[in-house]
């Protein structure tokens, strides 16, 4: 027996050449860039896409208690809709809107009360949507209170998220919608749940382009060279930081990206050694404990366990993403405000600040990915201008961009289809 | 408003000239204090917090998060700055991302408790 301790051979990664599209089903041609730039196109998406699918609007954490509730402005529904957990524990939703002349009842973003008050002339609900309190009453006309309650919106809760739907009767539940993603993730654990970064934008381009630069990884080394390509992609093993694995899940979709194990920061970056913890598997990661084993060992998430994983990325349709990575979750939501405007929502969900350094790291946590965010908005409104001149009418996807290809693809379906059961198809 | 001076603990004297641009309350405007500031006025912060780094957390660790006395907070918030600078010392060489606009769209409208801000 040698006395010498052998290093163990470095280890190699090994990109899966095979196909993602061809796996999908897809089609390998370009695609149209209509719908990114005309507003004929995003009136159907309205129509037929965001009033029939159900909508991630939030978690059960914004409801902590009994009578709890919050409002939220969904502009591609032009509405206003409001969410309560009433005395049942039950979490319904309703147009914030009153029954009398059609004010909008409640004008804080959340509270916490059972009775609900239009201030226009005090007409009183409670949280379950119920109309209770009619100043003057005697003097209207065979008012009926028990039909002149909140107007309901259907509602329903996945692992916690709390999704909408605009039809007074969906068509599918919510579990149909989900389909095969919401089994395969079903159990998937959450952490982190208490503290929140929020990073918000109002930009210039349409809500599909800032989702796709999401569901690719491929521009991270151009665009990102600074702030996420020395974690997500390799300068020899995984230069354009092809995904460890991308798949449709009916008319949802995951990517697995992949992240460079050597990552260290650069001896240069004094303050990113200081604050970072490295044990988390990637340089967006925030947190490092057992929760990471959880979510690793759970058969959704990096399916191929690859050993260089970093996050996974799953894209439910059309506008939500849910991101796991061994640092804990985040969530992106795509807001379509008009064909080229778009309000983005990304929610970090991190652990609660524990020592000065660990809020030294949140804090760089926080502005790194606020320089990414930035990087990417500012080049969405880039191509919406290069898409909306007319120079070319379709875009050309490799790969690595699957996501992209699919999320059209469905679109297309739930534009064309008349039943939302065809949609789904 | 000016700051009382001296407004840091004894002994960080040197830091006192960048109370007034970088002590800011939210990390949102951190950021945008980073992204709007010149590429030479970021170095001169970075270079001097970067140097008492340590010895500034060492001395805040002295007390709980949220409970500092003011001129601890103020130094705290100091080192909250630090990482701002970092992205555009240690990141781009410059103050913000290469060809990103400015006003940005994007906010950071909920930050990291505490100093974190909501807007
Ligand atoms: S509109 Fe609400 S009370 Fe009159
Ligand atoms: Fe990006």
């Amino acid at each position: 027996m040698s006395a010498v301790i052998e290093k163990p051979a470095a280890r190699k990664h090994v990109i899966d050449e095979r196909s993602f599209t061809h796996a999908a089903g897809l089609a390998t041609g370009p695609v149209s860039v209509e719908p990114y730039r005309s507003p004929a196109f995003f009136e159907l998406e309205r129509e037929r896409v965001f009033k029939r699918a159900w909508l991630c609007i939030g978690r059960i954490e914004q409801l902590p208690q009994i009578n709890s509730y919050f409002t939220k402005d969904i502009e591609i529904w032009k509405a206003s809709v409001l969410v309560t957990r009433d005395k049942h524990d039950r979490i319904r939703a309703f147009h914030n809107v009153c029954s009398h002349r059609g004010n909008l009842v409640v004008n804080q973003t959340c509270g916490v009360a059972e009775r609900l008050v239009c201030r226009y002339h005090n007409w009183q609900y409670r949280n379950d949507g119920e109309l209770i309190g009619v100043p003057d009453q005697k003097h209207f006309f065979d008012l009926d209170k028990k039909t002149c309650g909140l107007t309901p919106i259907s509602c329903d809760i996945w692992e916690g998220f709390i999704f909408l739907n605009h039809q007074s009767k969906p068509e599918v539940s919510l579990a149909e919608f989900l389909g095969p993603f919401g089994t395969r993730y079903a159990g998937v654990p959450y952490f982190n749940l208490d503290e929140t970064i929020v990073i918000q934008a109002d930009f210039k381009a349409n809500w599909k382009l800032i989702a796709d630069a999401f569901a690719e990884p491929y521009h991270v080394p151009s665009l990102h060279p600074a702030t996420l390509a020395p974690g997500f992609a390799h300068p020899e093993e995984n230069r354009y930081a092809r995904p460890l694995s991308a798949m449709a899940h009916g008319i949802h979709r995951h990517f697995s990206a992949y992240g460079n194990p050597d990552y260290v920061p650069a001896p240069t970056s004094k303050v990113e050694a200081l604050v970072y913890v490295q044990d988390t598997g990637g340089v967006l990661g925030g947190d490092a404990s057992d929760n990471a084993a959880a979510l690793t060992a759970h058969p959704a998430i990096n399916p191929t366990k690859d050993p260089c994983w970093s996050a996974d990325v799953t894209w439910i349709f059309p506008n939500f993403n849910i991101d796991y990575s061994t640092g804990g979750f985040w969530t992106h939501e795509f807001w379509p405000v008009a064909h080229d405007r778009t309000h983005w929502t990304l929610k970090i969900y991190i652990p609660k600040t524990m020592s000065i350094r660990h809020r030294l790291q949140l804090e760089h946590y926080a502005c790194r990915w606020a320089e990414v965010v930035l990087e990417d908005v500012t080049n969405c409104e880039r191509i919406q201008r290069g898409l909306e001149s007319g120079a070319k009418d379709t875009m050309i996807l490799q790969d690595a961009e699957m996501l992209i290809r699919h999320s059209l693809h469905v679109l297309d379906k739930w534009v064309k289809a008349d039943r939302v059961a065809d949609a789904l198809r | 408003m000016t700051v009382a001076s001296p407004s840091l603990p004894p002994g960080f004297e040197e830091l006192e000239a960048f109370v007034p641009y970088w002590v800011l309350d939210s990390n949102d405007q951190r950021r945008a204090a980073r992204s709007t500031a010149e590429m030479d006025d970021i170095q001169r912060f970075y270079d001097a917090i970067v140097a008492r780094a340590e010895q500034a957390i060492v001395h805040c660790e002295q007390f709980k998060l949220g409970q500092m006395p003011p001129a601890s907070e103020r130094l705290f918030k100091l080192l909250l700055a630090m990482n701002h600078a970092a992205i555009a010392v240690e990141m781009h060489g410059a103050p913000r991302a290469h060809e990103s606009t400015w006003p940005s769209a994007v906010r950071i409208t909920q930050g990291p408790w505490p100093h974190g801000g909501r807007i």
